[in-house]
């Protein structure tokens, strides 16, 4: 169970208030929201207020205490004959935590300040070992430039420095260099405010402070790399980046992490073909400016030694690696002889355009709909049950909506390993906004950052009894009376039958109680519930989706029932019909074809000539494993894209080397539908292929028509697809596009 | 676990220590009815931890701090950082008796140094230190605020005053006789103070007669 609580905090991030005051700074007028920060206030005008400890997104509590943003200040002042004088206060205040009031003037180059701001530099510099050359911030250091900039060109210090070991482990990511370390407090503040794991404070005072874990046990939280690109100097570093490079030599590309549907913003910074750091972007709508620990370091695959970088055919139970050509001619040589009877399976983590160019092989080359991206248990109709009933697939929330909400149910979900980003959202809904969190899992783990630690309501349930724990929850909602009296509860009790808490406590495990105060918390609306893999993969899993329906109808929350996808572009592959039912932009296909699982049966029998797995480990993760496993072994042809030789992989009898998520440009889609841009940072080797040209290749020898590039298919997706109307490589500039789904189609 | 070039040794992270369950019922009673006297329970921590000091034995050990920690709702790294914040926890074990020597400026003046010397000498241990049989610490201290009696010695909950180089080791050998474990008794006292009727810690303070005729206790 949880360990602690840290209590919500006010809003204190946000103006507080809409009313508008004049200050001046340096001697320019500005209107700016009463309260707002003063260093805010400057940026609006373009006064640059140097400062360390002072980030926008965490909580001012203990902070204040760097001292570098020192500006002097004066308030006007009645005098007793009614008239007004400027008043300076006595010393100089801190910017980060001066609210902006009417008629305040600002001087942040007086000669004071000037002065001061010198003395607090060097200050900070007495203890700062400043091995500058071998440290991984040198030349993006904010210590450096605001030295350069408003600091003491000599030091008067010659005593000793204080000296730490340099390299301490702090996590599984981030080693530690205390004596580097100026005490600003941003990543304690971090784990308090933003991953809520709390492992990171302040120990002893004075000349011996510095930051640490409880009992220097590791630092275990799933966001601890974020910690490196808020660490205003390089005390806290990567392990995987450390001396690796020095910034100015690293090249810069823009991206989508692939390593999760949530789609944050990122940069991959490389050297000489190696991908050496990712770090964040800032994309207010998706990840703010965090990353989650496996974005952050899952992506050293794309670097891997054992890369894939040539076509590799089974011969006699061995790989042997043969030319392009080859490859492609024995892939048209097998199509050839299956004809229409081919099956097509993945694409979840390749992009819109090599979805889209997958299903048009498919499509229309081979005349095949046995096409199907998914992976998961439930693989019937798409558009049941959520599209049939609401009118959208995934989820109905934007991300950044989900903060705004007063309640927010999580069911079925390690919502932080599942959906990190989302979980970040949830929190800060917690944190900041006063929302109030109902946890619905089937256990909560030790020591981990967790739902469970500030959720109010925790019902730990016994696997198995969603269904039991979900009607106790109607049960309440309808038999207390909770909901106003137009509220639409018919359908909600018709379903509820005698589940009262009482007897849903002894099915489930949850106490009586905390079903109830559960349910107290649901009607508080607006309510959003975010749904995960144990209800995504639940036998059940229809019927409890349509009960979450009936609940988010009768609470007045239609549309705030969220089912984020898995993977990069779950929501990609299935909007370029990467689907047995349905064709671009849900297009309804007649007849369907087999979908994944019946595909595999098919396979398994022997039934299928060709199967063409892209970027899917099913040997691996299918849920019938030995059905995977049956259907490699019995099918025919199996020809597989992949990064890396996986297990499915070795079962295939031709494997073919495709490029990753840095070597090639495109869009993925993420689970809130924001269409985003991923461009190429390199090549790895000429003979990788990103999947689109791979399978334009082997249309355009089938008699397609080729496509040359991304943005060639693009183009073509933008005028299929009703949902991609508009959009381009250009239009989607650093942000992306949220897609919605045409009007009166829903 | 990714690999770092210091490899594995004593710069690796520890494992999380063990808990432990050492309040007693009525350290309970007493948190639980400090804890109320605020909206929020973490406002509890100073007591809480005083509490922990008497029932670990005189010091906070890594289960003493989690201790306070899950029964305050705090996270552990929070609950050390204050722990180790205020000098008058103890993080190790300390003497039976712990030598707070002020060497302030009066009792600078009025000769503390030579006390503390005879200290060291008597005891054969340096500032900071502890003796072999678990009997002393001796440490310096800043103002006791008593400096119209100085030189002042505090034990435990208990000052000593007018203390000198010649009448310290009379001091020592009382403590010797005494049963008392005094980081415990003071860590009681000060949990006493926070719990309603009491309003004075300490051992009491000594008259003016007795101050006058150089009497200790
Ligand atoms: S480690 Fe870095 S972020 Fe943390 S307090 Fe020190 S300087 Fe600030
Ligand atoms: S939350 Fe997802 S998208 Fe963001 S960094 Fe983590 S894995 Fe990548
Ligand atoms: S930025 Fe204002 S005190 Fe640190
Ligand atoms: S100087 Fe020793 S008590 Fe004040």
């Amino acid at each position: 169970m949880s360990q602690f609580r840290l209590t919500q905090t006010p809003p204190s991030l946000n103006p507080p208030s809409d009313r508008m005051v004049r200050v001046k700074i340096n001697g320019i007028e500005v209107e700016v929201p009463n309260g707002e920060n003063i260093i805010e206030s400057a940026k609006r005008v373009g006064v640059d207020i140097p400062y360390f400890c002072y980030h926008p997104r965490l909580s001012r509590g203990e902070a204040a205490n760097c001292r570098m943003c020192l500006v002097d200040v004066y308030m006007p002042r009645k005098n007793p004959d009614g008239t007004e004088t400027l008043a300076k206060m006595p010393k100089p205040q801190t910017a980060c935590t001066l609210p902006a009031a009417q008629g305040m003037v600002i001087e942040t180059e007086s000669e004071q300040v000037v002065r001061d701001r010198k003395g607090i530099l060097e200050f900070l510099l007495i203890n700062h070992p400043l091995d500058c050359p071998i440290c991984d911030r040198g030349g993006e250091c904010p210590l450096q430039n605001n030295t350069i900039f408003y600091g003491p060109p000599t030091s008067r210090y010659i005593e000793e420095k204080r000296h730490f070991p340099k390299a301490y482990p702090l996590s599984e990511y981030v080693v530690f260099d205390r004596e580097r370390c100026i005490h600003c407090a941003r990543c304690t503040r971090f784990a308090d405010d933003i991953s809520g794991d709390a492992q990171l404070a302040f120990l002893k005072r004075g000349a011996d402070m510095e930051v640490g874990t409880f009992a220097q046990t590791a630092y275990r939280s799933k966001f601890s790399g974020n910690v490196i690109e808020l660490c205003p100097v390089g005390a806290l570093l990567s392990r995987t980046y450390r001396f690796k490079a020095r910034p100015w030599d690293l090249h810069t590309q823009k991206s989508i992490c692939s390593r999760c549907s949530n789609g944050c913003n990122v940069k991959f910074d490389y050297r000489l073909e190696q991908l050496l750091r990712v770090n964040a972007r800032v994309n207010e709508e998706v990840n703010e400016e965090w990353t989650c620990d496996r974005g952050k370091f899952g992506h050293d695959y794309v670097s891997a030694p054992d890369r894939l970088k040539t076509p590799l055919l089974k011969r006699d139970g061995e790989f042997v690696p043969i030319s392009w050509t080859e490859a492609l001619d024995r892939i048209v040589e097998q199509l050839r002889q299956a004809g229409s009877n081919v099956g097509g399976i993945g694409g979840q983590r390749c992009t819109n355009e090599d979805n889209f160019v997958f299903q048009k092989l498919f499509r229309e080359v081979l005349g095949s709909n046995h096409i199907d991206s998914r992976l998961g248990r439930y693989q019937g109709p798409v558009n049941r049950p959520l599209f049939e009933r609401f009118g959208y697939h995934g989820m109905g929330n934007r991300i950044a909506d989900l903060e705004n909400m007063k309640t927010l149910f999580v069911f079925g979900s390690e919502l932080v390993d599942e959906q990190p980003i989302i979980f970040l959202r949830v929190r800060k809904a917690w944190r900041f906004k006063g929302a109030s969190v109902v946890n619905a899992v089937t256990r909560v783990e030790e020591e981990t950052t967790k739902v469970a630690d500030f959720a109010e309501v925790n019902l730990i349930y016994r696997p198995g009894t969603e269904m039991a724990l979900l009607l106790a929850l109607a049960h309440v909602i309808l038999h207390e009376k909770l909901l106003p009296k137009n509220a639409s509860t018919s359908a909600l009790a018709q379903r509820v039958g005698d589940w009262t808490p009482a007897r849903a406590a002894a099915e489930t495990g949850v106490a009586a109680e905390d079903i109830v105060r559960a349910a107290h918390l649901l009607v508080n609306g607006p309510m959003a519930i975010l749904v995960g893999r144990a209800i995504t993969e639940h036998p059940e899993f229809e019927a409890l989706v349509e009960v979450l329906g009936d609940l988010v109808v009768a609470t007045g929350n239609q549309g705030n029932l969220n089912i984020p996808g898995t993977e990069c572009n779950t929501q990609g592959a299935m909007d370029m019909g990467v689907l047995p039912d349905v064709g671009p932009g849900y297009r309804p296909i007649d007849p369907p074809g087999m979908n994944t699982h019946r595909m595999l049966e098919a396979a398994a029998s022997g039934q299928l000539p060709v199967l063409w797995i892209v970027g899917a480990k099913l040997v691996e993760n299918y849920h019938d494993a030995d059905l995977a496993r049956r259907a490699l072994e019995n099918c025919p042809f199996v020809i597989v894209n992949e990064l890396r030789l996986t297990e499915t992989a070795r079962m295939a009898d031709l494997v073919l080397p495709a490029a990753s998520v840095a070597e090639k440009d495109g869009t993925y889609t993420s689970c809130e539908r924001r269409v985003q841009r991923i461009h190429k940072a390199f090549d790895i080797s000429p003979d990788i292929k990103p999947d689109w040209l791979i399978f334009t290749e082997v249309a355009a020898m089938l008699g397609g028509t080729p496509y040359f590039s991304p943005r060639d298919i693009l183009r073509d997706i933008a005028a299929t697809v009703p949902m991609y109307a508009g959009i381009s490589f250009r239009s989607l500039g650093d942000a992306g596009i949220r897609w919605e789904y045409p009007a009166g189609d829903a | 676990m990714a690999t770092t070039e210091n490899g594995p040794g004593a710069l690796e992270p520890r494992p999380a220590p063990p808990k432990e369950q050492r309040f007693s019922l009525n350290a309970i009673q007493e948190l639980e009815e400090i804890a109320s006297h605020y909206p929020e329970r973490k406002a509890a921590c100073l007591p809480a931890l005083w509490i922990a000091q008497r029932e670990y034995g005189g010091y906070l050990t890594p289960a003493a701090i989690q201790e306070v920690a899950d029964r305050l709702g705090m996270s552990y790294a929070e609950v050390e950082g204050v722990a180790t914040f205020y000098t008058m926890y103890n993080l190790r074990p300390r003497g039976r008796h712990h030598l707070e020597v002020c060497t302030c400026l009066t009792c600078a003046v009025m000769g503390a140094y030579d006390v503390v010397h005879e200290l060291e000498r008597a005891l054969g241990i340096e500032v900071g230190g502890t003796t072999r049989d678990g009997e002393f610490t001796l440490s310096e201290v800043e103002c006791l605020d008593y400096c119209g009696a100085a030189t002042v010695v505090q034990v435990g909950d208990r000052y000593f005053t007018h203390v000198t180089a010649d009448n310290v080791l009379n001091l020592i050998e009382e403590l010797r006789q005494s049963e008392e474990y005094t980081p415990v008794k003071l860590a009681d006292a000060i949990v006493k103070l926070h719990l309603p009727g009491s309003s004075q810690t300490g051992g009491g303070s000594r008259t003016g007669e007795q101050i006058r005729n150089n009497e200790l206790y």
